[in-house]
């Protein structure tokens, strides 16, 4: 007995907190041997979101389901953010989300390269296969009605900062300022505070929550979009179809897109290089879909940041970044609402989980780290690793975007592509048909790399 | 929607002054042309105009401004495209010169008119199509569901592409790698007495061959080398973000 008394204490000075693969079932691990707070175990966890998007949304629902004390803090809950609006089929089941949300379901997708060659992306969907496109308004407001329906509370108002408590190895809560919607008639909000266990950031690009926990900086892109209304006779056209063009005049090293929406289409471009000559990208856009979209009208204009890469830090004591405040946003697609929502479920279960299974009396940084992005990682760091191979291989210039295009016309191509973005899962193929296609991958980038060394050759002697 | 028409407006006064006032603008100093920067890019502020703040830039010494060239020339590609998106739908043609070329018909190019004797001239092709494309970098033209682009290099054999491109730098190559391959046998002969066949019975004379031939066909140019390293950099640069959150886990975490 006394043996075990000498052999315990070492183990609750915090030892064990370095080495994450210690069996949970040490007593004491996380804290001191002195219960530093009153609180009995079995009183709920306390959890803020700060976002209400899918991220936050899908958290919220998540730890509310769970029984978790949650409030969901956002700030404007009539705003439309600027958006594609597409989003993967699988996300339309994984989210159970009602068909009549849906405002298109498109099921070509045209890429234009540089010279113009077009090649329809959609030959091999079977029936029922689409790319869902919604409006972000309505998305949002269904997450988040989901979300209260849980049991999750929504408040309107602004974040301002966050004060950690003194030590996070004590018990003490995370106390969160922020603004208070104004009630109609009032002219200003109120500041409260909440005192709470575990924080999510979901509060996008540009995350506060971010900010105040110090989890660095990433590089980000910048979107441009204009929302223009067509004539009926120009809508039609895109009726189930969206457009994507590559070339260095509508953007370095991204694409502009003309994706139709409700009863518009909006039309834009994007990149990370030279942000501040994306008006003039934004001009190329319009300039090589002029024929489709003359006559129309601009409604809106929109700009967000995309980020390019997660930030340095996620989990910072009892905080997790989810969804854009952490960076999950693919390369090549730009694609962010699934990861978003998937994340935020994702870390929402990862607490509850946590909470439930060891009774402890606080959720420590391991804990997320272990249960929230080890698996995150896991599961999703192949596809951004891919994506990312392929917007360093396929966007590089203008004779790189040609062979792209070239091969997107190959049906197993469109295959493999539809299948992993419908379903975000590896797509199993033919060995043999994979080797064909790194067979024709390489040819058609050596082509296009000789036609692109032609072309220099030729600008060359031009200017000589 | 009243959002582009100034432009082109404001577009075209601001160069006309610009080039007016280049004059001036180099006797005055900075603090004064500061002031007119402002004024300017305030009065563009609804439009975003980054380009008319960097147009009075470039009136000034090169190296206070970062790419004034680029900047200059975007207003100008600009003023050039803005003026079709009129976006009340108002014509407004800009002249923006169409690829031309006889033997381009109806999005593709007629081998027919390729032919030399009874078979065609790929080399023609390849060259056309190049002309072609760099026509179009210099001057993107707008992709239309009833003239749509049909080409695609795929069209020309295998083996033209090897014949035009492939085969005189393998030549080169084989050339460079027989004189050195000469010339190194001969001076390991004179240094240790083995001759050619004994050379290759030998272990680490093999190892070198081989290092010699990969050498060869991934470093071509003196350039090749930092493409490679950048290469190998960028390939790990996105795993080191993702990564870059676990680093905390080995380095601190015990003051918490």
């Amino acid at each position: 007995m006394a043996a075990h008394l000498h052999l315990s204490s070492p183990f609750s000075t915090g030892l064990p907190l370095k080495s994450p693969r210690r069996p949970r079932r040490i007593p004491s691990r996380s804290s001191l041997p002195a219960p530093v707070s009153a609180r009995s175990v079995g009183r709920p966890l306390r959890a803020a979101i700060i976002g209400g998007g899918p991220a936050g949304s899908s958290a919220a629902e998540a730890l509310a389901a769970a029984g978790v004390e949650t409030y969901l803090i956002e700030r404007s809950l009539a705003g439309s953010k600027p958006c594609g609006g597409a989003i993967p089929l699988c996300m339309l089941d994984e989210f159970s989300i009602p068909a009549h949300l849906v405002d298109r379901r498109v099921t070509s997708m045209r890429i234009l390269s540089p010279s113009n060659l077009a090649v329809d992306f959609g030959r091999t969907l079977r029936p029922g296969e689409h790319i869902p496109m919604l409006r972000r308004e309505v998305l949002d407001a269904f997450l988040r009605s989901r979300a209260q329906s849980r049991g999750a509370h929504l408040l309107p108002g602004l974040f301002t900062s966050l004060e950690p408590p003194s030590s996070l190895s004590s018990g003490e809560p995370y106390l969160i300022h922020y603004t208070s919607s104004p009630a109609p008639g009032a002219l200003a909000g109120t500041p409260s505070t909440l005192a709470i266990d575990v924080v999510v950031g979901a509060d996008g690009a540009n995350s506060r929550v971010a900010r105040s926990i110090s989890a660095g900086t990433y590089s980000s892109a910048i979107a441009f979009q204009e929302r223009i209304r067509l004539p009926p006779e120009k809508m039609a056209h895109y009726e189930d179809l969206a457009e994507m063009y590559v070339g260095s005049d509508v953007s370095p090293d991204f694409y502009g897109w003309v994706f139709p929406k409700c009863d518009h289409v909006a039309v834009g471009t994007g990149t990370v290089m030279s942000k501040t000559e994306i008006k003039k990208y934004q001009a190329g856009i319009r300039a090589r879909a002029w024929s489709k979209i003359a006559g129309g009208e601009v409604i809106k204009v929109e700009a967000h940041p995309i980020p390019e890469h997660p930030r340095p830090r996620r989990v910072v004591g009892r905080v997790a970044l989810v969804g854009d405040a952490a960076g999950y946003v693919t390369k090549c697609s730009g694609e962010g609402i699934y990861f978003a929502a998937k994340s935020g479920r994702m870390c929402g279960e990862a607490i509850a989980r946590i909470w439930n299974d060891n009774s402890k009396d606080v959720v420590t940084e391991e804990d997320l780290k272990r249960e929230y992005l080890r698996k995150w990682d896991r599961e999703y760091l192949w596809m951004f690793r891919f994506l990312d191979l392929l917007q360093r291989v396929f966007y590089g210039s203008n004779a790189a975007k040609e062979a792209l295009v070239e091969l997107c016309g190959d049906e197993y191509v469109q295959r493999m592509t539809f299948e992993s973005y419908l379903y975000k899962r590896m797509a199993v193929g033919d060995w043999r048909k994979d080797l064909g296609l790194v067979w024709r991958t390489v040819g058609s980038l050596a082509k296009a790399g000789i036609m692109g060394k032609e072309v220099e050759r030729l600008r060359t002697l031009a200017e000589c | 929607m009243a959002l582009f028409s100034p432009i082109p407006t404001a577009l075209s006064t601001l160069s006309s002054k610009c080039s007016l006032s280049t004059k001036p603008l180099f006797t005055l100093p900075n603090r004064r042309n500061l002031s007119l920067f402002v004024t300017r890019s305030s009065a563009d502020k609804g439009e975003g105009m980054v380009g008319s703040a960097a147009v009075e830039e470039k009136v000034e010494k090169k190296k206070e401004s970062p790419s004034p060239d680029l900047e200059e020339k975007k207003l100008e590609e600009e003023e050039k495209e803005e003026s079709p998106l009129d976006s009340n739908g108002a014509a407004v043609k800009v002249e923006i010169p169409k690829f031309q070329d006889p033997r381009w018909v109806g999005g593709t190019w007629d081998l027919k008119q390729f032919e030399k004797g009874d078979k065609i001239d790929w080399d023609a092709v390849i060259d056309a199509e190049a002309r072609r494309r760099k026509w179009l970098e210099d001057y993107p033209e707008a992709s239309s569901n009833e003239e749509p682009i049909i080409f695609d290099t795929s069209i020309i054999p295998w083996w033209a592409w090897i014949k035009r491109f492939h085969l005189p730098e393998a030549e080169r190559l084989n050339g460079r790698a027989a004189m050195i391959g000469f010339f190194m046998a001969y001076l390991v002969d004179s240094l240790t007495g083995l001759g050619l066949v004994d050379q290759m019975g030998n272990f680490f004379c093999k190892t070198l061959l081989f290092i010699a031939v990969v050498w060869v066909l991934l470093i071509r140019d003196n350039e090749d080398i930092e493409k490679l390293r950048k290469i190998l950099d960028e390939t790990t640069f996105y795993d080191k973000q993702w990564q870059a959150t676990w680093q905390d886990d080995t380095s601190s975490d015990s003051k918490k």
